[in-house]
């Protein structure tokens, strides 16, 4: 950083651009990236389970191995979002991080409480339709939920919408029941949080280019 | 006419600072690290800078720790902000062909653009010795 040299009005002008496009790049949440981690988890997660479902499957994979497969792609999805949001959100203290971190707790025990839902089911004897309708209905409806919140709280429309959309789609997908609930979840909810992805590259190419 | 910009933050170190600071949300702080790497700037260099801004009313640095661990944390004051509002509407003004000036606001046409801004750079500097108190 240099020190006192004279500054001219449109020096000034652009010395405040490259700043302000140098914290955006350092301090930004790519929704490109996590709507795309996400999106693709879901729309392979759900795809697999539905495609392995039953005793003459799409595809030679045991339903077992489709939900751990999901899994992963969640847990992935999972580190993925918490290292860029670390990262992105290094250094900053005060109210955004507050609310991030009180927002972050909130995706906690919505997901905790959704794992001892099944483990309680399992327990009970409950079928692999009734765990499967349960936790797929629940675990989206919450991640709906939470999209709409989240939305709201940083006044991010496109956000909002796609937690609407969510809750929309896991609506019909619970009607329709197992196991087609589970094509309904893979195409509407992972296909949605791609084409949200997609929206987001779409508009920071154009705000590039302006 | 460029005289009349706000001498506090018109260099380019300052001017940095301060454009790296109101990028934030407003009540959010960064640690002094994370200008210093925002900025590329030496830790010397940087509290130098820093003490004339707190001097002036325009940022805050809190002295606190994480834990064990030492945190010096920095965020721009109200005052400070509307100090650099003032400044960018100075700097517009400057940059706008008086030609246009005078045809937006013909009563105006050539006066002193940089005078209304700095009336209002009074009342934030009233603010200052407030916040300080």
């Amino acid at each position: 950083m240099s020190d006192d040299t004279a500054l001219d009005p449109a020096a000034s002008v652009a010395l405040i651009a490259e700043q302000r496009a140098k914290v955006q790049a350092a301090t930004d949440v790519d929704g490109r990236l996590l709507f795309g981690v996400w999106g693709v988890a879901w729309l392979i997660g759900f795809w697999l389970q539905w495609a392995a479902w039953g005793d003459d499957p799409l595809i030679h994979l045991s339903y077992g191995a489709a939900l751990a497969v999901f899994g992963m792609l969640l847990i992935t999805a999972m580190v993925v979002t918490t290292v860029h949001i670390a990262r992105r959100s290094a250094g900053i203290r005060g109210t955004t991080s507050t609310q991030g971190a009180m927002y972050g707790w909130a995706w906690f025990f919505a997901f905790a409480g959704i794992g001892v839902l099944g483990h309680a089911l399992d327990s009970a004897g409950a079928s692999a339709e009734v765990v499967s309708t349960a936790m797929t209905a629940s675990s989206t409806l919450f991640v709906g939920v939470l999209y709409m919140a989240g939305g709201a709280l940083w006044r991010v429309r496109i956000q909002f919408v796609l937690g609407a959309w969510i809750c929309l789609v896991t609506i019909v997908a619970t009607l329709v029941g197992a196991p087609n609930m589970l094509l309904v979840m893979a195409l509407g909810g992972g296909g949605g949080m791609l084409m949200v992805g997609v929206i987001e590259a779409v508009r920071r190419g154009r705000r590039l280019g302006r | 006419m460029p005289e009349s910009l706000d001498p506090v933050i018109h260099t380019v170190a300052r001017l940095r600072i301060m454009t790296t600071l109101t990028a934030l949300a407003e009540g959010d702080r960064l640690t002094f690290p994370k200008l210093q790497s925002l900025l590329d700037a030496s830790a010397g260099n940087l509290s130098t800078h820093l003490r004339r801004l707190e001097d002036a009313g325009y940022v805050r640095v809190v002295k606190g720790h994480q834990g064990r661990v030492p945190s010096t944390q920095v965020e721009v004051t109200r005052a400070g902000r509307r100090a650099f509002e003032d400044y960018l509407a100075q700097l517009r003004a400057l940059l706008t062909p008086p030609a246009e000036v005078a045809a937006a606001e013909p009563a105006a046409a050539t006066a002193e653009p940089a005078e209304p801004a700095a009336a209002t750079a009074e009342p934030a500097d009233a603010d200052t010795t407030e916040e300080n108190r």
